[in-house]
């Protein structure tokens, strides 16, 4: 099969986009590699607190008129954008493989996730009702309005470049607010894209900006009085001990969606054909860098189904395809960057040094396609033996690293489950309806999976999480978004 | 050479799309008497295609098992022949056309099949091509 053509050439310097314009940054630039080729395929600007300032003044600029700009007509910006994200569906998703590392289909299937975000915020003049009651009194009507707040920052990730400020940026602005988006300075071409969407879609100027960096441009968005809320999705350290303190002191709204640690619990009654797949996804999926990836393995059973079990997963684990994401036949790509590999290469050492066996060692990619250098490629890693106690079996090793542990029964499995300190995505595969609503009851986790390997919420679904994965109250998509970027305003009136 | 994603099953069900789309352009144009048929057995392919890629860019998604469902698809199972000498009869034209319609069915219902409650709507496209086609054989049978 073919490796598809990259859409980024040359080496771009990228703009920020700033009050409808593209402007130069006087940050320093950093390259934009692409892990698997190390290739640099752009050079992104670090900021200054003065261009973050800049991008907030034309925010609040524009937040006036858009908010009175009537909601019908803000959403016909988004179907617009939503047909040019249609029709350059293809290039915004090749353009994530070549500065990500993911599979093809893997970035399509997060630019549909994307996508899907704008259809759903197209619906705000029906999201976005209030309410009434008449006669709460005599004579006296009550209704709520809900109201935008102004300006809001949104924080991207390294592991999702194009969907996850979808996830909060459509709804911001369909409600009347205006925003500005920093994306992760390691993987800024997706947003770049975006950008010059929205461009083309015709949103007044100011409405959405987009500055590239890093802590500085961060601080300057927490820091900014006009700043009215932050959307942040990344490690627990940051979103609890930076963004989520320094909102609470600055008394800004904010939906800090952090790390993981998920369980996938796998019941004797399982069907074992359809569950590996999901597995393998799961465990391996966007080479494990992400918030809903598998990283226990937690099987309860009798030896001899231990045994099988792990076998099937052990061999369907050990043929996965390794390499460059264009090339349409691979099934794990590279992993971000050489630091990130570094710090995985770590956690495996430790896990044979605290005493799990390896039962698929990963370390030394193999049968990688000739041209493309190791640096950032590993293959899938399995350990046996592991203990709960064990760091690589509470801490986020965030790549493709599976963890095998044993329990007696579901009881037990629910419990090593919630003894970690994250809640974001753990799941069961089973066929008993009783074993799934037992876990589902009783596990501590936002996002709950019952034979579904990677518990992604629909866009109309909030993208939940508890513990040390979510921080805030309201979470991003669906109409937990409209409520997030809007204040609700009750009027009680009587008329004399 | 065996399939590993999505992306390459979606790619070769293209290629076999297209490949018997030309293959009956080619009759249409050798033998007048099934040119109508012909014609629009190519043109369905087009709509062959349009569907399969609709499924599947309209479901993709993170979530789903894009790079592990189709498990034991080798595509040399389902290579067609469509060449024909010059000077083959009619009969000859619709022989070869069962057999391409037969292999092609193959691959949709295997990886269809492969593929369910995996890839959400893509293998319920695959099947709607394989009720299709099995209908196109039973057609160009009775020409024979």
């Amino acid at each position: 099969m073919a490796i598809l053509e990259e859409p980024i050439k040359g080496v771009p310097v990228i703009k920020n986009y700033i009050g409808g314009e593209w402007v130069e940054s006087k940050g320093e630039l950093v390259d934009v590699v692409n892990p698997a080729k190390c290739e640099t395929i752009a050079k992104v600007p670090i900021s200054t607190r003065e261009e973050i300032d800049a991008a907030v003044e034309a925010a609040q600029q524009a937040f006036p008129d858009w908010r009175r700009t009537t909601p019908l007509a803000r959403v016909r910006c988004l179907f617009r954008l939503k047909e040019l994200l249609e029709e350059q569906f293809e290039e915004c998703s090749r353009i994530q493989t070549q500065e990500h590392g993911k599979t093809i289909d893997e970035s399509r299937g997060e630019s549909r996730r994307g996508i899907e975000n704008v259809e759903v915020a197209t619906g705000i003049p029906s999201l976005m009702m209030g309410y009434n009651l008449e006669d709460i009194a005599s004579g006296i009507d009550e209704y709520l309005i809900r109201q935008p707040l102004g300006v809001f920052g949104i924080i991207g990730p390294f592991n999702f470049p194009f969907m996850i400020p979808l996830w909060s940026a459509p709804y911001a602005v369909a409600t009347g607010n205006t925003v500005v988006v920093k994306p992760s300075s390691e993987v800024p071409l997706s947003q770049r894209k975006i950008a010059e969407l929205v461009d083309e879609a015709g949103f007044p100027p100011g409405v959405y900006n987009l500055v590239n960096g890093g802590r500085a441009v961060v601080n300057g968005m927490l820091e900014h009085p006009d700043i009215k809320g932050i959307t942040f999705v990344g490690s627990t350290p940051t979103g609890r001990d930076v963004i989520y303190k320094k909102c609470g002191e600055t008394g800004k709204r904010v939906i800090a969606q952090c790390g993981a640690k998920n369980y996938m619990v796998i019941m004797p009654d399982c069907n074992v054909q359809r569950t590996i797949p999901s597995l393998m996804t799961s465990f391996f999926g966007n080479t494990g860098q992400r918030c809903l990836s598998g990283a226990v393995l937690c099987i309860v059973g009798d030896d001899a189904f231990y045994n099988r079990f792990l076998d099937d997963v052990a061999d369907t684990t050990s043929k996965i395809k390794v390499g460059y994401g264009l090339d349409e036949s691979t099934q794990m790509g590279p992993v971000r960057d050489v630091e990130k590999k570094e710090s995985i290469l770590r956690y495996i050492e430790d896990g044979i040094k605290a005493g799990a066996k390896l039962r698929l060692d990963g370390r030394k990619p193999t049968n990688l396609a000739s041209g493309y250098p190791d640096t950032c490629f590993l293959n899938p890693t399995i350990f046996e033996n592991v203990r709960p106690d064990m760091r690589i079996a509470q801490e986020e090793i965030f790549g493709p690293v599976m963890s095998v542990i044993r329990a007696k029964n579901l009881d037990e499995a629910i419990d090593m489950a919630n003894s970690t300190s994250f809640g974001n995505g753990h799941a069961i595969f089973t066929s008993n309806g009783k074993a799934a609503r037992q876990f589902q009851y009783n596990i501590i986790s936002g996002n709950v999976g019952i034979n579904v390997g990677i518990v992604a919420p629909m866009a109309f679904f909030p993208f939940s999480g508890m513990k040390d994965s979510f921080y805030g109250v309201l979470h991003t998509q669906g109409s937990e978004a409209v409520r997030f970027f809007t204040e609700s305003k009750v009027v009680i009136q009587r008329w004399l | 050479m065996e399939l590993n994603t999505a992306s390459e099953a979606i790619s070769f069900s293209r290629e076999l799309e297209g490949e018997s789309a030309k293959f009956y352009e080619n009759l249409a144009q050798r033998y007048v008497e099934g040119k109508e048929i012909f014609l629009s057995f190519a043109k369905e392919n087009n709509k062959n295609i349009v569907q399969t890629e609709r499924a599947y860019f309209g479901v993709i998604s993170d979530a789903l098992e894009g790079c592990f469902s189709f498990k034991g698809i080798d595509t040399d199972n389902y290579s067609i022949e469509t060449t024909l000498s010059e000077g083959r009869s009619y009969v000859d034209a619709l022989n070869v056309a069962v057999a391409v319609e037969e292999k092609i069915v193959k691959f949709y219902m295997d990886a269809a099949e492969v593929s369910k409650s995996l890839m959400a709507d893509v293998p319920q496209a695959f099947e709607r091509i394989t009720k299709k086609r099995n209908e196109r054989i039973l057609k160009l049978r009775s020409l024979l």
